[in-house]
C-alpha cells in the first residue's frame, strides 16, 4: 500500500501565564520534547516548519536556535490562525513527495505579560490615531472583538440564533475542560453564569471569548510506514484543505454568515474519503463560541442558519454525537491558535483522552484566521487511510 | 469611550478633506466604473440567500482601497457619495474599564453599507440598541472636533 503521512510526536511546554522564556525559547523546547515523543533525536529532522504568531514569535533562525543542519525544508508561515493545519498540511505534502522525511511544525507565543490582564494583549489603544485604519480603531474597533461581534450579530439577525445557543458552546466546551489537566479554566458552568458574565462587545460575552496563553506547541510528521516504528501510536493524516473566501466588504458580502470551512472542509473531507456523518469527533477553532457554532454549518454537521440549535441539543458535549473541542479548546483550555485544536487531536487519536476520551475513529480539525476569513482543515484519525 | 485625536498619514487625505466639509468619500475605479461593452460584473460573493447584487458593479470602493479588485489598477479617484447607507450588523462594545476600575460608557458600533455598494465600520449615534435592525436606513453625519480630523457617524435617517 502507498505510504501516508502520519503526526509521529508531538510536544507542549507549560501554557498560560508562563513567564521568562522567549517565544524562540518556547518554541525550541516545544521541537525538543515532540522530536523527543517520537523517539527521535533533533538531528533526525530534515524540515522545520515556523508559524507566525502575534508578535516577537520566531522565524526561520528557530533552526538555529535548535543547532539543525542540512535541512531540506525550512519556512516560516502565516495564514494567521489557519497556519496550523496549513503547516501540518505542508508538511504532509513534503514528506509525500519525497522533498522532506521528518518534518517539525511549531507555534509559539508569548502575548501575556505579567501584572497585565488577558484581554490588554489583544488590545489597542492610543492618545492618536492615524490615517483611516486609525480612524476605524478610534471609533471603537480596538480589538477583534467588535468584529466578531459584528459577524455573531448578523447570523442572529438573519437565523434567529440566541445568545443561549452561544453560551451552551461555551458550558459544553468548559465541561470537557474540567476532565482536562492542561486547561486553564477548569471550573464547570452553567448557562446562568455565561448569562451573568459581563458584555465585551453585544451579542459576546466574556464567557463567549477565548482565553489567552504564553506558550510553544509543535508536532512532527513523518511517513506513515516510519511513524508505526517509532515510539508513539501513528496519527495518520487523511485530508488537509484551506478556504480563503475573499469577501469583499461590499453589498452582497456573505461575511459572518459563511466562512472559508464551506470551502476547505469539503475539500479535506473528500481526500480522506469520509463525509460529515462519518467524523466522530471535532477540534474547531473557538477563538469565539460564535466561530465554533458557524464552523458547525459551514462543514456540514448541520444546516445553514441551525447551528445554535445544534449546539444547545447537546451534541458537543461529553456523551454527544459529535464530541467538540474535548480539551477545552481555547474558551477554556489553551490558546496556541491553531495548534489548540491540532494538539487535542493528537492526543484523542492516541487514545490518550482519559476522562475526556471521545469515540476518535476520523477526528475534524479546524484553524480559523482573521475574521473567519481563512480556514484550514485537517481530518485525523489513528488509522491508516482506507484500513 | 473616548475617540482620541485623529491624525492624517497621507494615504487617505481625500476621505478627510472631504469629511472636513461634511461629505463622504469613497474611492471608484474610473476604468470599471465605464465597462467596455458586454461586461460581466463580478460575482464572486454571491450571498447565502441571492438577493443581493455583484459589489463591483459601479466600482464604488471603500475609502482605505489601495487597488481595485476587478482590474488590478492602483489609480483610483476620490468621489463624494450620498451618505445614505443601510444597517448589515451592530454591536454594543463594552469598552475595557479603567485602571480605576470605572467603566466607560459602552458604544454602539457598526457595519453599514453605503447606497453606493462599499460597507464601512462604522459608529452609531442618535439611537439605541432597541431601535436596530437590518437594513435600517441610515445617513451620515460629521463630527468636528476641536482638535485633529473630522470624522463620520452615521444616525437613523
Amino acid at each position: 500500500m502507498r505510504d501516508g503521512a502520519a503526526i509521529a510526536g508531538l510536544g507542549m511546554t507549560e501554557l498560560g501565564r508562563v513567564y521568562g522564556r522567549s517565544p524562540r525559547r518556547l518554541a525550541a523546547d516545544a521541537v525538543r520534547a515532540a522530536v523527543d515523543d517520537a523517539g527521535l533525536a533533533l538531528g533526525d529532522l530534515d524540515g522545520l516548519l515556523v508559524s507566525h504568531g502575534l508578535g516577537g514569535s520566531p522565524g526561520i533562525e528557530l533552526a538555529d536556535t535548535l543547532g539543525l543542519r542540512d535541512l531540506r525544508l525550512l519556512t516560516q508561515m502565516n495564514s494567521f490562525g489557519a497556519t496550523a493545519g496549513a503547516m501540518v498540511s505542508y508538511a504532509a505534502m513534503s514528506v509525500l513527495s519525497g522533498a522532506a522525511t521528518t518534518v517539525a511544525c511549531v507555534f509559539a507565543d508569548a502575548p501575556l505579560k505579567p501584572k497585565q490582564s488577558a484581554g490588554s494583549a489583544y488590545h489597542r489603544d492610543a492618545p492618536e490615531w492615524y490615517g483611516f485604519g486609525g480612524m476605524t480603531a478610534a471609533l471603537g474597533f480596538r480589538s477583534v472583538n467588535a468584529f466578531y461581534a459584528l459577524a455573531a450579530q448578523r447570523h442572529m439577525a438573519r437565523y434567529g440564533t440566541t445568545g443561549d445557543q452561544l453560551g451552551a458552546i461555551a458550558v459544553s466546551t468548559r465541561e470537557w475542560a474540567s476532565r482536562n489537566p492542561l486547561a486553564q479554566m477548569r471550573d464547570p458552568i452553567t448557562l446562568d453564569d455565561h448569562r451573568a458574565s459581563r458584555w465585551v462587545s453585544e451579542p459576546l460575552r466574556l464567557l463567549d471569548c477565548c482565553i489567552v496563553s504564553n506558550g510553544a506547541v509543535a508536532v512532527v510528521v513523518t511517513g506513515a510506514d516510519r511513524a508505526a516504528d517509532l515510539a508513539r501510536p501513528p496519527v495518520h493524516v487523511w485530508g488537509w484543505g484551506q478556504g480563503h473566501p475573499g469577501h469583499r466588504k461590499a453589498r452582497g458580502s456573505a461575511f459572518g454568515l459563511v466562512t472559508g470551512a464551506a470551502t476547505s472542509g469539503p475539500i479535506a473531507l473528500k481526500m480522506a474519503g469520509v463525509t460529515p456523518s462519518d467524523v466522530t469527533q471535532a477540534q474547531l477553532y473557538d477563538c469565539y463560541t460564535y466561530t465554533v457554532l458557524v464552523s458547525l454549518e459551514d462543514y456540514g454537521f448541520c444546516g445553514k442558519g441551525e447551528g445554535g440549535a445544534f449546539a444547545a441539543s447537546g451534541a458537543l458535549g461529553p456523551g454527544g454525537s459529535l464530541p467538540t473541542n474535548t480539551g477545552g479548546g481555547q474558551l477554556s483550555g489553551y490558546y496556541m491558535w491553531g495548534m489548540t485544536p491540532v494538539s487535542e487531536a493528537v492526543i484523542q487519536a492516541r487514545g490518550d483522552g482519559g476522562d475526556r476520551q471521545a469515540p476518535n475513529d476520523v477526528i475534524l480539525v479546524s484553524g480559523n484566521g482573521g475574521i473567519l476569513d481563512h480556514h484550514a482543515t485537517l481530518v485525523l484519525s489513528p488509522h491508516r487511510k482506507g484500513a | 469611550m473616548d475617540i482620541g485625536i485623529l491624525r492624517r498619514d497621507g494615504r487617505t487625505d481625500g476621505f478627510f478633506d472631504a469629511a472636513a466639509r461634511d461629505r463622504l468619500a469613497v474611492r471608484r475605479c474610473a476604468a470599471c466604473a465605464a465597462p467596455p461593452e458586454g461586461a460581466v460584473p463580478s460575482d464572486r460573493d454571491v450571498p447565502p440567500d441571492g438577493a443581493a447584487t455583484g459589489a463591483g458593479a459601479e466600482a464604488f470602493l471603500p475609502p482605505d482601497a489601495t487597488s481595485c479588485p476587478d482590474c488590478g489598477t492602483e489609480d483610483l479617484g476620490w468621489t463624494d457619495v450620498s451618505g445614505e447607507a443601510v444597517l448589515v450588523s451592530w454591536t454594543v462594545l463594552h469598552p475595557r474599564p479603567r485602571e480605576d476600575g470605572s467603566a466607560p460608557p459602552p458604544a454602539l458600533l457598526a457595519l453599514v453599507e453605503l447606497a453606493e455598494g462599499p460597507w464601512l465600520y462604522a459608529r452609531l449615534d442618535g439611537v439605541g440598541p432597541a431601535g436596530l435592525r437590518e437594513g435600517l436606513p441610515l445617513r451620515v453625519r460629521f463630527a468636528h472636533p476641536s482638535e485633529g480630523e473630522a470624522y463620520p457617524l452615521f444616525t437613523p435617517a
